[in-house]
């Protein structure tokens, strides 16, 4: 409690410096995801972060330490190289994309591996510290590193900002933005550089490979809660942001605990929380409404029981009549009994359920819907009588009020269905 | 059956195209007079669509030229308007109606400037000609075929062009939407303005159309509607490819690079 005081408080200037680097990568990943999301490119973002490798432990072979400038220079231009050559080999031979980022994230991270292998076998002390490019390590960032990253992340978010129109464009209709005269190879080129570059930002903080995940997951959650692209980006930024800060906090609280394993677990569990919770789209309102759903259809069948009775002048029905109408289900018949007569739809008289007249309104509409479509499927689809139950008894339950008016309009108000029974109208005693 | 204009608003000359490796028209040569609503016709792989994305200048061109307004592309591309395919696009795309048309005011716009006041009321006005006014928030995905292709046009609209390519704009829409398009681009002819539609459907292309472009990888006719629909030109349209085009296309393909490319 006390770390998460201190932290949050932002008094130690370390802190507050940590807090500035990661929000401003953070920002900058979930914003280029978000267009690569919609662009179907999340396994570019993939490959580049695997490619960075090789450059990172280049960049510290030249410079002999850990020297931002170099490392920055080194991981974008082998980030550079593996996106052009994906480019390249994809346009250029028959092998389709998945295939050449696949052989072209293993080659590079491959030659990564090697290199990094290589470095640590030296023994050099002044390359302490290699291994928090490969899992992140926010905590480690000093000014420099947050110059250097910070103002290129900067970069990232200012070039989205002033070209936002032009690849929302481009990624909706290229041929139609191309059309209209945008110069869409060169800003394919300045996209694919920022991608590089929102990458190479979080190389230090979050680790090359899981840098992947900050870029493409926010974007993925956000969906869920959204059809506006702008409410999309702000939702993938928030969702961003808030994986980082927790990532650092928990590096900070937790000695020699990487960084990126912990955004990526709290980007992930957003993402998660997403799926199920997000409004109409999220799985558990499915889920939901495919339960009401059910549950409409019990209820409805509980009111035609009570009214077919009534409608061949057969002796009332018991509650004990009832539950035997639907076997395997008696706990949930109680309840809609109950509740039936809560709602004042049915009524208990001498033991006997009868429908009360708002009842008795409901139960024909279900009755009437039932027979006007056995009809419908019987004049218009030219089926026999005998075939049109099944579709009917599901369709019952579907139909909405302003259907049921064209259902009836298109048959011209019928009085029967196909098997002769009385079409049951609210007006009928 | 080739009729050729004087002072056309497009003239094609001799116009080789390649899709990837293969090549897909053959020396197309026409010219188009001003205020037609021309129709491209053809069989499936005949490169009605890729007739058009040459022009747009989407296809490279492996030999000849394209000129509107007797003009290259570029320096008349804003008195042009493309829709493409309905189906090109992927419609769950983050996007209202209302979105999608105002990117038909981008092009004026230039680089930095977001759509204003002025661009939103002209984007209304166009999706209120094309009957979509209530449908202004809704997301496109949530639009039926028919209604995807109306915002289409409403952003084709919002150009305010002179000349209206569009690729397929009767595919896969109802029959009240392919009337309401049809009265559209006949009024829009009447004000002088020119449209060049792909069409699938030879039954409507006399009611549509006055002027007829037939082809079949190579052009078989160009010109009056009344004149080109004619037995022998249809059954030269729709009969079966010409197998020496389809087979130097074939020896083309299996080269390994495009020996067509100048």
């Amino acid at each position: 409690m006390e770390d998460f005081v201190y932290f949050f408080s932002f008094q130690d200037p370390n802190v507050a410096m940590v807090v500035a680097g990661i929000t401003l990568l953070s920002i900058s990943a979930a914003m280029v995801g978000t267009f690569t999301f919609l662009d179907k490119k999340a396994l570019l973002g993939d490959a580049i972060s695997h490619a960075v490798l090789p450059g990172v432990c280049l960049a510290f072979m030249f410079a002999g330490s850990k020297n931002p400038y170099w490392i920055v220079l080194g991981a974008f231009i082998t980030g550079a190289v593996s996106t052009y050559a994906i480019e390249w080999i994809s346009r250029s031979t028959k092998l389709k994309e998945d295939t050449v980022i696949a052989a072209v994230l293993s080659v590079f991270f491959g030659i990564g591996i090697l290199l990094f292998t290589q470095l640590q076998q030296t023994g050099d002390a002044a390359l302490s510290g290699l291994d928090h490019f490969l899992f992140g390590n926010a905590i480690s960032i000093v000014y420099e590193d947050l110059m250097v990253y910070g103002i290129l992340a900067l970069l990232v978010i200012v070039c989205l900002l002033v070209f936002y129109k032009e690849f929302k464009l481009i990624i909706f209709n290229p041929g139609y933005a191309q059309s209209v005269g945008l110069p869409v190879k060169r800003l394919k080129l300045l996209f694919n550089t920022l991608l590089v570059m929102a990458v190479v930002t979080g190389i230090q903080a979050i680790g090359v490979v899981l840098m992947a995940a900050l870029l493409i997951t926010p974007p993925a959650a956000a969906r869920f809660w959204s059809d506006r692209l702008k409410i999309i980006l702000l939702l993938a930024v928030i969702f961003a942001v808030l994986s980082g800060i927790a990532g650092a906090y928990i590096s900070f609280a937790v000695p020699h605990m990487p960084t990126g394993p912990w955004v990526v677990m709290a980007i992930s569990f957003i993402a998660f929380a997403s799926f199920f919770f997000a409004g109409k789209k999220g799985i558990l309102s499915k889920w939901y409404n495919q339960r009401n759903y059910q549950q409409k259809i019990h209820r409805d069948h509980l009111l035609k029981s009570l009214y077919q009775v009534r409608e061949r002048n057969a002796a009332p029905l018991g509650k004990a009549d009832i539950l035997e109408l639907f076997p395997g289900k008696e706990k949930e018949t109680k309840r809609f009994i109950s509740k039936l007569k809560k709602e004042g739809q049915i009524e208990e008289k001498s033991n006997h359920l009868l429908l009360t007249p708002t009842g008795l309104v409901e139960a024909k509409r279900v009755v009437r819907l039932h027979r006007l479509w056995e009809l419908y499927l019987a004049q218009y689809l030219n089926l026999a009588p005998d075939h049109v139950h099944d579709m009917a008894e599901k369709m019952e339950h579907l139909l909405t009020p302003e259907l049921e008016a064209k259902l009836d309009a298109s048959l011209d108000y019928p009085t029967q269905d196909p098997h002769h029974s009385k079409i049951p109208r609210d007006h009928d005693l | 059956m080739i009729t050729q204009v004087e002072n056309p608003v497009l003239e094609v000359h001799d116009l080789t195209v390649s899709y990837g490796r293969n090549p897909v028209l053959w020396n197309i040569d026409f010219t188009l007079p001003k205020g037609s609503l021309a129709g491209i016709i053809g069989p499936n792989g005949a490169g009605k669509s890729s007739l058009i994305k040459a022009i747009m200048g989407l296809l490279e061109i492996n030999n000849g030229f394209i000129k509107i307004f007797d003009q290259g592309l570029n320096e008349v591309r804003k008195k042009i308007s493309y829709v493409p395919q309905r189906e090109s696009v992927d419609w769950d795309f983050p996007a209202s109606a209302l979105d999608i048309v105002q990117m038909g005011t981008y092009h004026k716009l230039g680089l930095f400037k977001r759509p204003g006041k002025a661009e939103k009321a002209l984007a209304l006005d166009c999706l209120k000609k094309v009957g979509m006014e209530k449908y202004r928030d809704r997301q496109i995905s949530e639009l039926s075929g028919g209604q995807q292709q109306r915002v289409f046009i409403a952003r084709a609209l919002a150009q305010q062009a002179e000349i209206y390519f569009m690729d397929e704009p009767f595919a896969g829409v109802d029959i009240s939407t392919e009337n309401m398009i049809v009265d559209l681009l006949k009024a829009m002819t009447a004000e002088g303005k020119t449209v060049i539609v792909v069409h699938h459907d030879i039954h409507s292309a006399p009611k549509y159309f006055d002027w007829i472009i037939m082809l079949n990888m190579y052009l078989v006719a160009s010109g009056p509607t009344e004149k080109v629909l004619t037995e022998e030109l249809l059954e030269k349209t729709f009969g079966g490819k010409l197998s020496l085009l389809s087979d130097a296309a074939q020896l083309i393909k299996q080269k390994g690079f495009n020996p067509l490319k100048s």
